[in-house]
């Protein structure tokens, strides 16, 4: 019974559930994550991801990732996720994407400004 | 928002513009940390860059969206809340059809969601969650602040929703009506504040500069001190 | 809702076209228990309600898209009342405080006694 209620009840289905004071946080979004959000957006018009495959997608992580990732840190992973599921992107090709960005950022000091 | 994306193959104008803002002062060492983006950054950019590569959308589209929800901010749904309590008959059809109503003032939505303008009253207080993720009326209202996304408001607001307004300051008399709208749905809501008194004399724009986010998220209500120069 | 003056009763609408739910209805929520990816929140399953406003746009069943048909299954969502007090039996606060949520016509039924 104690794994079936994982199945049955999805870890962002909280209505209800205990929880703490409310911390009144707020934060003005990172750049990255402003672009995220308009990258889901964009997918959404396309639907090449709509709106409610990415809810999925975030809740098809699991409750440690969800606990442990931030907001927007969900959306990218499970965009990846779901862009590899459809065939659009394979995780190969994003691997050594994610690679050739990093390097603009580790290249020698001096070809700063290429 | 210069810092997201460039009409070229390669992204490079936001590493370029930190380095205007930075390269004069500072020698290499604290830059380079400070520039090196995260795992996750690093991520958006390769989604996003391999995806424009593929044609599926344009880099200019992220750019314009980020434009669009740059343009959304709390003043507007303020600005829609001072035209209700301005003028009755743009109120009655606002209520009729929130969506409708906002379109009337130039705020378009760009999603495929309705809105639902939810009226406070001596008798009926209204207050917005969601509970399954963080359903907001961004159109109207921006983006939400972290609060609205985590767990102790989500999963609080269904089930105390009277301790959760005291956390925030605002105390409900018993015989007062709560109504705590879940959208969950592709229906979104924005509350309609009741209008403070001692306002009558307030210009539409003086009306609008009273009312706050939160107060169309229903957690607090509008206030005013007349006292203020 | 407003009276529907003069409908010419020769008209076969298409299955599901009309609302089959009008203001006032008492409803029942279904206790099905999908896995994978829902829109109907665990803690308002099996409970009853009363129909408040019909949505006039007739909208994807938001359950299946998230999967990404992007087809749609087109029907109604009701806005239902449900008291406080029905979902919580130690809920404190007036016995007039309710909640409010759109739910898809695949989750309701109608209810036997009003």
């Amino acid at each position: 019974m104690g794994s079936e209620a994982l199945v049955r009840k999805l870890p962002n289905d909280i209505g209800g559930d205990a929880a703490g004071k409310i911390e009144r946080v707020e934060h003005e979004l990172l750049p990255w994550e402003k672009r995220c959000h308009a990258l889901a957006d964009v997918l959404d018009f396309h639907k090449i991801i709509n709106t409610e495959e990415k809810r999925r997608g975030v809740e098809s992580l699991g409750s440690e990732m969800i606990g442990k990732l931030s907001y927007y840190e969900r959306w990218i992973v499970a965009f990846a996720n779901i862009l590899f599921q459809k065939g659009i992107l394979t995780p190969g090709e994003l691997a050594v994407k994610m690679q050739e960005v990093e390097a603009r950022y580790t290249a020698p000091e001096t070809s700063h400004h290429g | 928002m210069s810092d997201h994306d460039s009409s070229h193959d390669h992204d490079h104008d936001h590493d370029h513009d930190h380095d205007h803002d930075h390269d004069h002062d500072h020698p290499h060492a604290p830059i380079t940390a400070d520039e090196k983006p995260g795992y996750y950054d690093v991520m958006e950019t390769a989604v996003r860059e391999l995806l424009v590569e593929r044609k599926l959308f344009g880099a200019d589209e992220i750019r314009r969206q980020i434009e669009v929800l740059d343009s959304r901010t709390p003043a507007l749904g303020a600005k829609v809340v001072a035209r209700a309590w301005t003028d009755p008959d743009f109120k009655s059809r606002l209520l009729a059809n929130g969506r409708s109503g906002c379109e009337e003032m130039g705020i378009t939505f760009y999603d495929d969601t309705q809105l639902i303008v939810l009226e406070n009253t001596p008798d009926v207080h209204n207050l917005i969650v969601c509970t399954l993720c963080s359903c907001y009326p961004r159109p109207v209202l921006g983006l939400p602040p972290d609060w609205y996304k985590l767990k102790p408001y989500r999963a609080r607001a269904v089930y105390e929703p009277r301790a959760v307004l005291e956390e925030f300051g605002t105390h409900i008399p018993d015989d007062v009506e709560i109504r705590v709208s879940d959208s969950t749905a592709v229906i979104r809501y924005l509350v309609l504040p009741m209008r403070p008194k001692g306002t009558e004399a307030l210009s539409e724009q003086q009306l609008a500069d009273l009312v706050t986010r939160d107060a169309m998220i229903g957690v607090i209500p509008v206030s005013y001190l007349k006292e203020a120069a | 809702m407003e009276a529907t003056p003069q409908l010419i009763d020769s008209v076969v609408p298409a299955l599901g076209e009309l609302p089959v739910f009008f203001v006032g209805d008492a409803v029942n929520i279904l206790t099905r228990s999908p896995i994978g990816h829902y829109r109907m929140p665990t803690y308002l399953r099996g409970k009853s309600g009363t129909i408040e406003k019909v949505i006039g746009t007739k909208a994807v069943d938001n359950e299946e898209e998230g999967y990404g048909r992007n087809a749609g299954s087109k029907g109604h969502y009701y806005r239902v009342a449900i008291p406080m007090t029905q979902i919580w039996p130690d809920y404190i606060g007036s016995p007039n405080d309710g909640l409010r949520i759109e739910i898809f016509e695949n989750w309701l039924e109608r209810a036997s006694h009003v």
